[in-house]
């Protein structure tokens, strides 16, 4: 007969109760977990789906994606021309808020040659990739877009002729992508108020050096705000090439800082993500902690509850096992029920695709959330089973 | 032949100064279907008697034998006292201690199938004790919604499941008005002699003495009559 399931028959309600309240604690647990996968698997999306060896970004900076960094656009050519360097294409990504598919909506542009094609988007899911030089997007599902939406950016409109999906920015926005003089267009165009107002900042800069007017004037596009720099250089090795030979040839004679794709991703990572994934792990940790505190409490209480009859089983002649097996299915039941149910209410938020965050979860997260939660359940009704044990059988004799 | 035998039981609780004697020179025995009764006020050692009868409290001397085992000084651990207990002796309490998550017939089985008996078998003996003691229309209740004479009932049913060789009825009737305490005290007579068990009831309830076959009376540890 077993006893652990005739009491939780009997008190349905009560267990019940505590698998909501302690699967919903797990439940938190499992969007933290997936919250900070998902972190890291945004981090690295562009880095890993971009087809390069290597980013050449501005002298010491940790760019494109940590640290802002801009090239001139012609050295692209200059990178090109370094031994080892089979194709160079330029690259820039920026992060905007504009409003698509009628709401305001966060996102990156990336921008790149269409031509020479390093830093096309991948995993296109319906439409094709950019063929003309102007006026052509590809976006990310999430952006709410369809094949032939037109999007209104900056002066221009653009037609969305290919959508990619899971394509996000290291924040996790969604990206668009543009042929490279869209997107600096796009990034650098000024309404008319700023663009009177930068060039009569520059002629007065100009007249403040003795200019006369006319020459002034005259020398007024000179001294604009550059429109042609780049994020990176993008750079595909020669097979067979030593790709540090030319990383230290371009530092050396171009006076840019070159990263592997590995680096740009250790960057992410140890810059950017680190210091949240010590947060979310800290909150993890702690939510774990109080599922098990709960669940060790719940077992404790229903094991006082019963106390007299453990007694009462005891006197008549109930083996130690009978009572422990009590304790113990008991504990299983609300640690093997709560994470269920911790699990499926995280996995459906993840299917329905509200979540403002990418969901990641990794089997590996999930099995050792069970274990913990499997082990320390078992460990903390150790208390109610020691509590159980010790109750004299005579206490059943008591009025 | 005795079922029960207790000779010389001694039981002193705490050491030198602090020694307080529960039980002094107990002898007595009780015979298959016997109804025995055992009076006392508070404090006079029936509790302790008891326990000592139940493999729960070792006296301090003397000697206890049950179905001719000596309880006691051989040997037995723990596990052995329970299997004992639960192969020989059954309980019935003043406060019923039916088990509250379990309906009748489960509290009935439960006692069987700790004696290894299948589930299935326990269930179908269980409902035929409850039958014998007109109360199996109750068999799927739990012990809240039961009246407390339903509840001694099912308490008499699982005490008696095992046909244990001794009965331990702790103040059966105490919690019972007039009439419920003579129909439980007549059951108990029943099972004493239709089933054969040895009944020891301890009580305060002078009204039920005219039907046992002996009655002992304790004041402070030993027997006055």
């Amino acid at each position: 007969m077993d006893l652990a399931i005739k009491d939780i028959s009997r008190h349905v309600g009560k267990f019940i109760a505590t698998i909501l309240g302690v699967g919903l604690l797990l439940t938190i647990v499992f969007i933290m977990n997936g919250i900070y996968r998902g972190i890291i698997a945004d981090g690295i999306w562009l880095i890993e789906n971009t087809d390069t060896d290597l980013w050449v970004v501005e002298r010491g900076r940790g760019g494109p994606f940590n640290e802002q960094s801009r090239v001139r656009m012609d050295m692209y050519k200059s990178v090109q021309a370094t031994p080892g360097v089979m194709q160079a294409g330029p690259f820039i990504v920026y992060a905007v808020q504009r409003e698509i598919a009628g709401r305001s909506q966060q996102f990156s542009i990336v921008g790149y040659d269409i031509a020479i094609g390093l830093g096309k988007p991948g995993r296109i899911i319906e439409g094709r990739q950019i063929t003309a030089f102007h006026y052509e997007m590809v976006a990310d599902k999430k952006l709410g877009l369809q094949l032939g939406d037109t999007v209104r950016l900056g002066v221009h409109d653009y037609r969305v002729v290919g959508i990619t999906k899971g394509a996000v920015d290291s924040g996790g926005n969604p990206l668009i992508y543009l042929a490279l003089p869209d997107a600096q267009e796009v990034l650098y165009q000024m309404d008319n108020q700023a663009i009177y107002a930068s060039r009569a900042a520059s002629l007065q800069r100009l007249l403040n050096a003795g200019l006369s007017q006319a020459d002034a004037e005259r020398m007024l596009p000179l001294v604009s705000a550059p429109v042609d720099t780049i994020s990176a250089v993008l750079v595909r090795l020669r097979p067979g090439e030593d790709a540090q030979l030319v990383k230290d040839h371009i530092a050396k004679w171009l006076y840019l800082s070159v990263f592997s794709s590995d680096d740009e991703k250790n960057l992410m990572l140890e810059g950017r993500v680190k210091r949240i994934s010590i947060v979310l792990g800290t909150f993890r940790v702690l939510l774990l902690v109080v599922s098990i505190v709960i669940v060790a409490l719940i077992v404790y209480v229903l094991t006082i509850e019963k106390i007299k009859s453990i007694a009462t089983l005891k006197l008549i002649g109930a083996s130690n096992w009978v009572i422990v097996r009590l304790i113990l299915e008991q504990t299983l039941m609300l640690t093997i029920s709560s994470f269920l149910f911790g699990y499926t209410m995280a996995a459906l938020l993840k299917a329905s695709e509200r979540f403002p965050r990418t969901l990641y979860f990794l089997t590996f997260d999930t099995i050792t959330i069970f274990l913990i939660m499997l082990v320390g359940g078992i460990l903390a009704s150790g208390l109610a089973v020691w509590h159980a044990l010790k109750a004299p059988p005579a206490l059943a004799l008591g009025g | 032949m005795p079922i029960l035998q207790v000779e010389g039981l001694r039981k002193v609780f705490g050491e030198g100064a602090l020694a307080v004697t529960a039980l002094e020179a107990i002898d007595f025995t009780v015979k298959k279907g016997e109804l025995m009764a055992l009076l006392g006020p508070s404090g006079s050692g029936k509790s302790t008697l008891l326990l000592c009868l139940s493999l729960i409290l070792e006296p301090t001397a003397g000697r206890i034998i049950i179905n001719n085992k000596e309880i006691y000084n051989n040997g037995w651990t723990n596990v052995d006292a329970r299997r004992f207990r639960r192969e020989n002796i059954g309980f019935i309490f003043q406060g019923h201690n039916l088990i509250p998550f379990l309906t009748t017939l489960d509290n009935v089985a439960l006692v069987m199938t700790l004696n290894g008996v299948r589930e299935g078998d326990a269930r179908k003996k269980g409902m035929e004790i409850l039958e014998y003691l007109e109360i199996a229309h109750r068999a799927d209740f739990y012990p809240s919604f039961l009246s407390g004479g339903e509840q001694q009932r099912v308490a008499i049913a699982r005490a008696i499941a095992n046909e244990p060789a001794l009965i331990f009825a702790d103040e059966p009737t105490a919690s019972l008005d007039t009439e419920r305490g003579f129909k439980v005290m007549g059951l108990l007579k029943r099972i004493a002699k239709e089933k054969g068990s040895g009944v020891i009831t301890v009580t305060h309830d002078h009204r039920m003495i005219d039907g046992f076959d002996t009655v002992y009376e304790l004041m402070d540890g030993r027997f006055v009559k």
